[in-house]
């Protein structure tokens, strides 16, 4: 999966149908790139992704939550409506994941968790 | 209960489906799911009822991966009533089968590790009906269908 890496965040554009090993592969990739990079923020973009279902959002989460332990932030940005109108009926919430409208807005919440964690 | 299900389900030559997908690998899942969007869609569901039905097939094909190891997705249009079209999606195993039904239906309830515990009560949510017959030692079989909507 590329990962991008712009002004000290790791941007991921998923374009692929997110099978479960998919995901598992993107979790390990991400930690280790955060471990790299040193970066402040993780930005999901699953514009393009069909179909979220429970194990998608809990690697989701959970990958969120080891980001968060390593001091990065995750935000997922691009769902798309029919995904979210499933996940709420489902009764899933991603923890530990900031939900942003769009690529640009990720980019500003991502730049507020800096601010944050400065003590700005 | 769950032998005669099971039965006349899957030894019945009458019973036709329009998809069958074995599921015996992690992959299969992703393609039971894909298929059962292309079929949703031939249908003419909406796009919020094909991820809807993609979604629920992805959650009953992991639970047939995970608890079972192997099983089957059989999918079929149901056309008989021509101003309302469906969809029947049937997951069937001869896997360890569901002690307790009630239990497993209740939202946050799960023996994964790594798992919500909302697979089975989210399918029952997204479906229009929903079954479930299952028996100790023998295997689970749950039967949902969606209808479309007509506009």
């Amino acid at each position: 999966m590329p990962i991008m890496q712009v002004d000290g965040y790791l941007l991921v554009p998923i374009q692929i149908d997110l099978d479960d090993r998919t995901v598992g592969r993107l979790q390990q990739q991400l930690l280790k790139e955060i471990e790299r990079t040193r970066a402040r923020a993780i930005i999901l973009d699953v514009r393009m992704v069909e179909v979220i279902d429970s194990y998608i959002s809990y690697t989701l989460s959970e990958t969120a939550a080891m980001a968060r332990l390593m001091g990065c932030r995750t935000v997922l940005c691009g769902i798309q409506p029919p995904v979210a109108l499933t996940l709420a009926q489902m009764g899933v919430t991603l923890q530990e994941v900031a939900v942003a409208r769009n690529l640009e807005h990720a980019l500003v919440l991502a730049g507020s968790f800096q601010e944050r964690d400065k003590g700005v | 209960m769950y032998e005669e299900k099971i039965t006349s389900i899957i030894e019945d030559p009458a019973q036709e489906f329009d998809i069958v997908v074995r599921i015996t690998r992690e992959e299969d899942i992703a393609v039971a799911r894909q298929m059962a969007k292309q079929l949703a869609q031939e249908i003419g569901f909406s796009l919020a009822d094909v991820t809807r039905i993609a979604t629920a097939v992805s959650e009953l094909a992991r639970n047939i991966y995970r608890y079972a190891r192997q099983g089957r997705i059989m999918i079929r249009k149901r056309l008989e009533d021509r101003d309302s079209p469906g969809i029947e999606v049937i997951a069937a195993d001869r896997g360890p089968g569901i002690p307790d039904v009630e239990l497993v239906l209740m939202r946050g309830y799960t023996t994964w590790e790594r798992s919500l515990g909302i697979g089975l009560s989210g399918v029952k949510r997204l479906m229009d009906s929903f079954a479930i017959h299952s028996e100790v030692g023998k295997g689970t079989v749950v039967i949902t269908e969606k209808r479309r909507r007509t506009f």
